[in-house]
């Protein structure tokens, strides 16, 4: 027994040895960047970082403000645009960004991006006070219905974004969530391998779903208008609207789109119904085609509705 | 619990070690903890069929008592029966309820006349195939008086639920594996080492070639209107490797563990895909369940012992019967129907016993006449294969019917050509290990710095080429 258990120890330290080296060599985990809370009480990312995403097709990067993507070359006629993963976007090149394709389709404007996955919608109102700084025409914030319920603590509780208690009127802040296990994780890429590719399932895998909260889209607003509505005039009472348009992603509910339409916030509704598939097939973000499909109709909508008189 | 999981591979090294710290001299406690252990990881898929499986177990366990005491024959056989009916009256709910059910309204409908009858949500219980079948084998051999009933309900229980084999088999015989449950086991380092080995042959199977292979299989299949004769032939290629990685690579892995506890238990496949003709195949294929038809449902029947017509009823219900136990679907009755009719000439030729040995024993490679001959077999198994896949008979004959067109002889839709090299390595390595009980099991004769290298060539593909993770195959029959 004690021969077998050294030499299985033996060879288990040359097999994570070699492990570590292969799934580092063949990018078979993405990188992920290392997170910071800013003095706003905002979680950003530590400046000037890059990494591959997963197989190594390309990197990403974080720029000098300690957002994804590459900063514009000029702050003159900005237009800032906040959102979450969708906006991070690791998963595709810097040029399939939607700073990259809205330059591309509007050259007298300039973009800031700033983003990160899981920002809720109070958390984009929170960064907005952070990008008013650099005087923007526009800001554009990319929505979807989750974006709602996840601002509002009273709704659905979480520590590690930033959201707003209506009780209360007071916004609670993000933590890090386990801050140095996700450390140890990100760095040891071979247990983040582990970790992505056996993902631990403490629910049952074949049984029949527990009965579940089966509410749909609209029913769930019926269900938390009050909340919702509490959200939107805490927005109105606390913060500046006058250059924000909130973009809704596809299938947004259209009970939540009217409520801010009432309630003065400027919007645009995206719309993939007429088009081929904007996600990936693996999960539910925009390919590199969808990032441009969405570009090209906010930048029609921001021509029709926004900028009129400043467009070529 | 999968096999392929983070979760076992946590839950082995645990086991492993408090089962060696028990030691060998208490048998009990080991047994107790093989119970326990097999029963979380059974309930980790869902508790509450935890209580099918102790009911099946009290029943046969009961049962094996009473036939050893009751020497009436007629006593005997209203024993036997409750046995087989509560065995396959569990087995005939929750798998065949609902298929019976459509089939009658089916041909209600067929008949022009409308019946109403509910079909019910049924899950179907993981394994309940397997540990079925292996109860039974329990007490037909008491009956038959091949075996003593065991007074240890503790043994009893850990060999139905012996976590290695309980969901997908290999189905063993109560006179192979519950002995050993009484018996002493003693760590032994050449069989653990080999252990090892064989799960790591399990897994590269499952994740690397299985799991890649299904990608293909699932897309060509799924859209089989949209490609040519040549991809859907590459969709049934991929299909047969993947069913065959799938199930075997479960097997290795089962095998493999036993072997950690000190268990051995029956091989389950031997190298099929290299088979000469397809009672070759039958032979090398799922070895524990043809057994199982064989000694307790062909040999009763009369097996090929009497006239002509016997030979082919016989043969054609154990093919079906096999068939159907795979799954409540005309799909699987058709699959097994098929193999009755490629080995029924073999049979009725008296041909069917003509390649025992292994292919081309002692040389590098086979003859010009055993390529032929596998390649046959291999051709006939994938046509065979295609309506075990299908949704639906009707998918199945499309599927064919799309195959076998001009553009069969077209360059092919897709071709991902590392998941073809990675099949062309994984036969290779069969190949050359095709004497041994598994693939990889001569490694073991080499010097360590090769071992070891081999070893983390495998490793390093399973983490270069594992495909989306995807539940063991046999698990839904």
């Amino acid at each position: 027994m004690k021969n077998f258990l050294k030499n299985i120890a033996r060879f288990l330290v040359i097999a994570i040895a070699v492990g570590e080296i292969v799934v580092r060599m063949t990018h078979a985990v993405s990188d992920l960047p290392k997170r910071t809370i800013d003095q706003s009480g905002i979680q950003k990312y530590y400046p000037n970082q890059e990494g591959y995403w997963k197989d190594g097709n390309h990197k990403w990067t974080i720029n000098a403000s300690g957002w994804p993507g590459e900063l514009p070359k000029s702050y003159h006629n900005l237009i800032s645009i906040i959102g979450d993963s969708y906006i991070e976007n690791f998963m595709n090149p810097n040029e399939c960004h939607q700073s990259a394709f809205l330059k591309s389709l509007m050259p007298k404007y300039n973009f800031f991006e700033a983003s990160r996955a899981g920002v809720s919608l109070i958390e984009a109102m929170e960064i907005s006070k952070q990008t008013d700084s650099l005087s923007p025409k526009l800001t554009l914030i990319y929505v979807n219905d989750n974006d709602f319920y996840e601002s509002i603590q009273n709704v659905k509780p979480l520590s590690d974004i930033t959201q707003v208690d209506l009780e209360r009127n007071a916004i609670i802040y993000g933590k890090m969530k386990s801050p140095g296990l996700k450390n140890i994780l990100y760095s040891w890429k071979l247990l983040y391998y582990f970790y992505n590719r056996f993902p631990l399932s403490f629910n049952n895998q074949n049984a029949e779903e527990p009965i579940k909260n089966n509410i749909i889209a609209d029913s769930k607003v019926s269900l938390y208008k009050q909340d919702i509505t509490n959200l939107i005039n805490y927005i109105n009472e606390n913060y500046a609207l006058s250059n924000k348009i909130l973009v809704f992603h596809p299938g947004s509910s259209k009970e939540i789109i009217d409520f801010c339409k009432i309630s003065g916030f400027d919007v645009i509704v995206l719309d993939s119904s007429k088009d081929k598939k904007w996600t990936f097939d693996y999960d539910s973000h925009w390919t590199c085609y969808g990032h441009q499909k969405v570009a090209e109709q906010v930048q029609r909508n921001l021509v029709q509705s926004f900028l009129p008189n400043l467009i070529e | 619990m999968l096999f392929n999981s983070i979760e076992f591979f946590l839950f082995l090294p645990l086991v492993f070690t408090l089962y060696w710290l028990i030691g060998s001299k208490r048998i009990k406690s080991q047994n107790l903890l093989i119970v326990t252990s097999s029963y979380l990881f059974y309930g980790w898929w869902d508790w509450r069929f935890l209580s099918l499986i102790l009911f099946s177990s009290l029943i046969d366990y009961s049962i094996g008592l009473y036939l050893q005491s009751s020497k009436k024959p007629s006593t005997r056989k209203i024993l036997l029966w409750i046995s087989i009916c509560v065995n396959l009256g569990f087995l005939g709910f929750f798998k065949y309820y609902n298929f019976f059910i459509n089939s009658l309204v089916d041909s209600f409908t067929f008949f022009g006349s409308k019946l109403s009858v509910n079909t019910l949500n049924i899950i179907l219980p993981v394994g309940i195939s397997f540990y079925t079948f292996q109860t039974l084998s329990y007490t037909i051999d008491v009956y038959n008086k091949k075996l003593e009933p065991t007074k240890n309900f503790v043994a009893f229980t850990a060999f139905v639920s012996f976590f290695p084999q309980l969901v997908a088999g290999p189905i063993e015989r109560a006179t192979n594996l519950l002995p050993q449950f009484h018996k002493k086991r003693h760590f032994n380092y050449a069989n653990a080492i080999d252990g090892l080995r064989q799960i790591l042959w399990g897994l590269f199977k499952k994740v690397v070639i299985a799991d890649n292979c299904a990608k293909y299989a699932n897309i060509i299949f799924n859209n089989y209107q949209d490609y040519t004769g040549s991809t859907l032939l590459l969709g049934a290629f991929f299909f047969a490797f993947q069913i065959y990685c799938d199930f075997s690579g479960y097997s290795d892995i089962a095998i493999g563990t036993s072997r950690l506890f000190g268990f051995n238990l029956k091989r389950n496949f031997a190298f099929p895909y290299f088979s000469r003709d397809i009672a070759e195949f039958w032979r090398r294929w799922h070895i524990s369940l043809s057994t199982w038809f064989r000694d307790y449902l062909y040999i009763p029947l009369g097996g090929s012992q009497g006239g002509l017509k016997m030979k082919i009823r016989n043969t054609f219900i154990i093919f079906i019967v096999s068939g159907f136990w795979h799954g409540a679907n005309w799909t699987f009755i058709v699959w097994g129907t098929l193999n009755a009719v490629y080995f029924l000439p073999l049979l009725l030729l008296n041909k069917n016993r003509v390649n025992t040995d292994i292919v081309a024993e002692g040389k590098y490679l086979p003859s010009l006449k055993e390529i032929w001959q596998m390649s046959f077999t291999f051709f006939i198994t994938i046509i065979a294969w295609v309506f075990f896949r299908a949704n639906n008979v009707t998918h199945a004959v499309l599927y064919l019917k799309n195959t076998f067109t001009a553009s069969l002889f077209s360059k092919t839709d897709l071709f991902p050509s590392s998941i073809v090299l990675l099949v062309l390595f994984f036969i290779v390595v069969e190949w050359l290990g095709r004497t041994g009980e598994y693939a990889i099991e001569k490694i073991g004769f080499m010097n360590k710095p090769l071992r070891w290298s081999f070893y983390l060539l495998i490793i390093i593909l399973m983490f270069s080429f594992t495909g989306e993770q995807q539940e063991f195959i046999y698990f839904q029959f």
